[in-house]
């Protein structure tokens, strides 16, 4: 026995302590019972079993051996051929599998150790014996056991033989066997293969040559995966970038240490710290304790054993190792250059790649200048430059066969028909340079080719554009760095282990989306991907905006076509189809694409210059394209435009029946194409028209007001006498002529109608007392949001009764005659009422004419209605004088008023204050009298109106009217108190509202006006200044003919040149005439 | 003594067998040919081979002190190889004929160094 054990190795140590108590219990009870409930209590090592069998068996079995002897001699002589048999036998010899025959082994393990003389000699074959039966196995493993007894012991094989034990142990013995081989099988098939895998390796793992490949060929990683049994890895702080050396430096202290008495106690020492890695700043050194790591690596330059090392977990530990494939170059993919410098961060197409995949034949777009600016080495003959600082680089462009020949003839090598030369050694075929590059110098990852870059590959050889989308999308697909997933994208996974999942993004974190999954299985689930197989996923139909990678940047389109992760849209804009990556695309919330340029968007109307407007009918990157008034598109750059005119939504026109259209009314053209369409623009008479049935010009068309027919108003507006305003009561000349007496017009507001956005109750009809506010009016009806139903009714204005907002009383919005609401001066009111009142019964028409037109028409238009509605309302003299024709002189005659005013106006009409002036509702009322002119200015400050207006206003009125006590009202009021003058003056209503506008610019007004000089031409007079009004009266009030006329006359020019500028002036000189 | 020790100023003539990813510089691999595959690539002496052999790309250098004993060798099929300085990966693919020469002539399983293999277990 002790000899079995004396040669053994390591493995065979378990089963040592085991053994003898197996002997003894075997010695003692000899049961097999007892054998089966041992090893039944050591399933795990069936080696040990088998060892103690084997003991049992030696110990048992001498008779038997005795007895059998015979026989088996007969049967086989040579130990070899026992043992095989044994061996058969034990491994329960049913199976003749190489496997099984191994598992066997396996169990034998300790019975080879302790046969190891035997073992190692004999190959190992598979016995025909392993055909056998059990039945036949029975009797043939007792004497194959017996038999390899006796190889094995020969010596002492007498002592073995003792007879009258034969026939008893050999009975226990078979029964024995039996379940042990029974037991043993159990075993294997209950052992997975994994452990057996990993058994064997274990054992034979060991026997196997140590060197080459031949063993190493079918173990599987994940059998090689670590176990406690190796040695654990740290990882070890080291100088970033210095990883490589410090390798080196290690292997180097292994080397010289090796064989001496301090060898370096590690197994394996590495780093992982590739270009990308985020394992830089570390080595991982394998060893079985730590401080030998800090034997190995003390005195190492630039690496850290001292700061803390980090074990890295077994599990962990393969992944250190990890190595990924680098994909393979396609030919047709594109990468960008790192060398030559001059090319760095260009962009190539592969055409090739070398067999051992290291090199790579590229071509891109030379940057040659032909020796232009050749001047890398001076006269001298030293190089300007150090080497490997680029000089300015020449921009990308194709080669050029005839510049190089003309600058560099020689240089130049090559054959026309193929188009491929060579120029200063460099290659070149059809415009492209061409190169051989080493893949280190190749930017292969995150390419991220722009279509713009890639369309010049494409492009260039025979202009159609063939590009290669595939290969681009496989550069693409590795630079997931741009694709950002939002909240709410619809993506899709397209690799890895979750491929088909659909889900909607809830949360993007780095690289980590995490996805809820709308479709299949797992539909509801969250699940976290990252985003390396993410793709966002869109329908056909679903409406995209290109957002970014290529040149269809912000594009708007449907989907009607998605193939992989190309997407082709058709273009909102444009109807064209484009192709795209999905990663480019995002569902499009905003309709019709890019809106806006800078501050000028879509359908807005511009003023290109100042008898052109337009309408923007598309926006492009850089430019507009406009639809001007006269139907011509036009592209123009933002800065051609002069400004944009704000929508107003209170424009009117009227079509050819009169009617009153407005924007948002939807009219048909008259004649022509009887084109319809929605009017977004009013401009003069020019109508801006939206169709969605044009396809051009964004469905935009101009026509004339004149020339369409309303189709249907907004809000079913309501023309009152079927079909139109009363045009009579518009049109100043018919005014005129009827107008019965000095009366004016009621003060008919221009802009939007007050009575909009009021309070009212209606008086009348089913509605009868509901409260409402007015949101739209025509000029009889009004269309009224009760507070009641949140309804919008159609109710005459006459049936309503407007209410202040807040207190709720009466009040007559219209009462304030032409005066805005500005018009704050309560004074100004009071002047009013009289003045108002005037008018109301006066003759309204011309007025309102003047009024109304240069509203329509605009500030150009102004100043000739001017003309002719001030006269009429005011004063027949002027009307009269107009109609002569000589104004001047008229003037003179006529009215000394006329002269100042003349200096007035002509300035005016020069300033362009006046157009400013105009918008305002003051001006209106300033139309009606001469002071107004002055009053136009003023117009253009609200506060005017508030203050000594009323003194002004005095003195206007007293003007106009001249027929009043000029001298003595006019002078005084309006020297000192302004109010009270009105007072006296009747007229002073009138001119109250306009004056009084004039006034607040009082002060500077005057000054100006005095400076004016218009002092000095009466210097004297006038500088007496305002006080002096007296005396400029006077002076003026000369108002003999004569008198004005040689004032102004002459003087006028001049003089009037400044006053001109100063309304004040104008004023002023009014009142010396009164 | 440090025969397998390369000075930072010669790394760049670095390169690594694709069959074994064993690290040397060029001239060594010409001298003396590759230590592990020699019998196979016959690199010794002859450049083409070198070239078409080993490559210059390649990363994660691991320095195997004793292979016998080093998880690191077994995980990377090194164990059987000499001392030395490995790549973890070397890219490059080597020429088909050496391959099944590789494989059918001299029975030794090829592993591919640049990656691939690992996508295949």
């Amino acid at each position: 026995m002790a000899d079995h054990y004396g040669g053994d190795s390591a493995e065979s140590e378990d089963d040592f302590n085991p053994a003898p108590a197996d002997n003894s219990d075997e010695a003692s009870q000899n049961s097999s019972p007892h054998v089966s409930r041992k090893s039944d209590n050591r399933t795990s090592s069936p080696a040990a079993d088998d060892d103690q069998d084997e003991e049992s068996d030696e110990e048992h079995h001498p008779p038997k051996h005795a007895t059998k002897r015979p026989r088996m001699h007969n049967d086989e002589d040579d130990a070899e051929g026992e043992e095989e048999d044994e061996e058969d036998d034990e491994g329960g010899g049913g199976n003749d599998d190489d496997d099984e025959e191994e598992d066997e082994d396996e169990d034998e393990e300790d019975e080879d150790d302790v046969q190891q003389r035997h073992r190692r000699k004999r190959p190992r074959r598979n016995n025909a014996s392993a055909y056998f039966d059990i039945e036949a196995e029975v009797e043939d493993e007792d004497e194959a056991e017996d038999d390899e007894k006796d190889g094995e012991e020969i010596e002492d094989f007498i002592d073995n033989a003792h007879p009258d034990d034969i026939a008893d142990s050999g009975r226990m013995d078979d029964d024995r066997r039996h379940r042990d081989l029974d037991r043993r099988r159990e075993l294997e098939a209950s052992l997975d293969a994994e452990k057996q895998a990993e058994i064997f390796m274990k054992r034979y793992g060991k026997r196997a040559p140590t060197r080459g490949y031949r063993d190493m060929t079918v173990v599987p990683k994940r059998l090689l995966l670590p176990s406690v049994e190796d040695p654990g890895i740290w990882a070890v702080r080291c100088k970033e970038g210095k990883e490589r050396e410090v390798i080196f430096s290690i292997m180097r202290r292994v080397e010289e240490r090796l064989g001496t008495k301090n060898e370096v106690p590690i197994t394996s020492a590495f780093e992982r710290a590739g270009p990308n890695s985020v394992m830089k700043g570390y080595i991982y050194v394998e060893a079985r304790r730590q401080t030998d790591i800090m034997i190995a690596l003390d005195g190492i330059l630039n690496v850290y054993p001292r700061s803390n090392m980090i074990l890295v977990e077994i599990k962990d530990m393969p992944d250190l190792l990890r190595v990924n494939k680098t994909p393979n170059l396609e030919p047709g993919a594109w990468v960008r250059l790192k060398r030559p410098a001059k090319h760095a961060g260009d962009l190539a197409q592969v055409l090739d790649v070398t067999e051992n995949g290291l090199e790579a034949r590229v071509r891109f777009i030379p940057r040659l200048d032909y020796g232009v600016r050749d001047e890398s080495v001076t006269a001298d003959g030293k190089r300007k430059r150090p080497p490997g600082v680029p000089g300015p680089r020449p921009p990308q462009r194709l080669f050029s066969e005839t510049e190089a020949r003309k600058r560099n003839p020689r240089n130049l090598n090559g054959n026309l028909q193929s188009n491929s030369w060579t120029y200063m050694g460099e290659e070149f075929e059809a415009g492209f340079q061409v190169k051989d590059i080493k893949i280190q110098l190749l930017e292969v990852t995150n390419v991220n080719p722009t279509l713009e870059e890639v369309t010049k590959f494409a492009g260039s050889e025979d202009g159609t554009e063939n590009l290669d989308l595939k290969a681009l999308a496989s550069s693409l697909k590795d630079s997931s760095a741009n694709v950002a997933y939002v909240p709410g994208d619809v993506i899709e996974v397209y690799e890895g282990e979750q491929q088909g999942v659909v889900g909607k993004a809830v949360d993007v974190r780095g690289d980590i989306v995490t996805l809820k999954v709308t479709e299949g299985n797992l539909t509801g689930q969250l699940i976290e991907v990252p985003n390396k197989g993410l793709r966002k996923l869109f329908r056909i139909g679903d409406h995209v905006k290109v957002i970014g990678g290529s040149r269809y940047r912000d594009e708007v389109g449907m989907v009607v076509k998605i193939s992989q992760d190309r997407v082709t849209l058709l273009t909102d804009q444009l109807n064209k189809e484009i192709t795209v990556f999905s990663k480019d695309l995002r569902e499009a919330s905003d309709i019709g694409g890019q809106g806006s340029l800078g501050q000028y968007s879509l359908l807005d109307l511009v003023q290109l210059d100042p008898t052109t407007v337009g309408c923007i009918v598309k926006v492009d990157r850089e430019s507009l394209v406009v639809l001007d008034q006269n139907s011509e598109n036009k592209t123009v750059m933002p800065s051609q435009i002069t400004n944009k005119l704000p929508k107003r939504r209170t424009a009117v026109a009227t079509d050819r029946n009169g009617s009153e259209i407005r924007l948002d009314d939807v009219v048909r053209e008259h004649g022509g194409q009887q084109r319809q369409g929605k009017i977004i623009h009013i401009h003069r008479s020019f109508l801006f028209l939206h169709s969605n049935d044009i396809k051009d010009s964004a469905g935009v068309f101009v026509t004339r007001a004149s020339n369409v027919g309303t189709i249907a108003a907004k809000g079913g507006r309501i023309n009152a006498q079927g079909g139109g305003p009363d045009l009579s009561a518009m049109n100043p000349a018919l005014k005129r002529n009827t107008e019965g007496g000095n009366r004016m017009a009621p003060p008919k507001s221009f802009g939007p109608d007050r009575a909009i956005n009021q309070t009212v109750t209606i008086r009348r009809g089913g509605y009868k007392g509901l409260l409402g506010i007015v949101k739209d009016t025509t000029d009889t009806h009004a269309r009224v949001e009760l507070h009641t139903k949140g309804k919008i009714i159609t109710v005459p204005k006459a049936d309503l009764a407007f209410k202040d907002k807040i207190t709720g009383k009466p009040i007559d919005i219209y009462s304030r005659g032409g005066r805005g609401g500005g018009f704050a001066g309560s004074g100004g009111r009071g002047g009013f009422g009289g003045g108002s009142r005037d008018r109301d019964s006066g003759g309204s028409g011309g007025g309102w004419a003047g009024g109304r037109t240069p509203m329509a028409s605009g500030g150009g238009e102004r100043t000739p209605a001017w003309g002719a509605s001030g006269p009429s309302a005011r004063t027949p003299a002027w009307s009269r004088n107009e109609t002569s024709g000589s104004r001047t002189p008229a003037w003179g005659d006529g009215s000394r008023t006329a002269n100042p005013y003349d200096g007035n106006r002509t300035a005016y009409g020069g300033a362009t204050a006046y157009g400013g002036g105009s918008r305002t509702p003051a001006w209106s009322s300033g139309a009606k009298t001469p002071a107004p002119d002055g009053f136009g200015h003023g117009s253009k400050t609200p506060a005017y109106g508030g203050s000594s207006g009323d003194a002004w206003g005095s003195k206007t009125p007293a003007y106009g009217i001249s027929a009043p006590t000029p001298a003595a009202s006019g002078g005084d009021s309006w020297g000192y108190t302004p109010g009270p003058t009105d007072a006296p003056t009747p007229r002073a209503g009138l001119g109250a509202p306009t004056p009084g506008a004039l006034n607040p610019p009082t002060p500077g007004a005057y000054s100006a006006p005095t400076p004016a000089a218009i002092s000095a031409p009466t210097p004297g007079a006038w500088t007496g200044g305002w006080a002096a009004d007296a005396a400029p009266t006077p002076a003026v009030g000369a108002p003999t003919p004569a008198a004005s006329g040689g004032y102004y006359g002459a003087p006028t020019p001049a003089p009037y040149g400044n006053p001109a500028e100063t309304p004040a002036g104008g004023g002023i000189q009014y009142a010396d005439d009164d | 003594m440090s025969e397998n020790y390369v000075a930072p100023g010669q790394q760049r003539y670095l390169r690594a067998c694709m069959v074994c990813s064993i690290v040397m510089t060029n001239a060594r691999f010409r001298e003396e040919g590759c230590p592990n595959c020699e019998e196979y690539i016959h690199l010794q002496g002859s450049q083409d081979a070198i070239d078409s052999c080993t490559s210059t790309v390649f990363d994660g250098l691991i320095t195997l002190a004793d292979p016998t004993k080093s998880w690191v060798a077994k995980w990377q099929r090194l164990d059987g190889y000499v001392r030395g300085v490995y790549a973890t990966k070397v890219s490059g693919q080597l020429p088909d004929e050496v391959r099944t020469q590789l494989e059918d002539d001299h029975g030794v399983q090829y592993i591919p160094r640049d990656g691939s293999a690992t996508e295949a277990d």
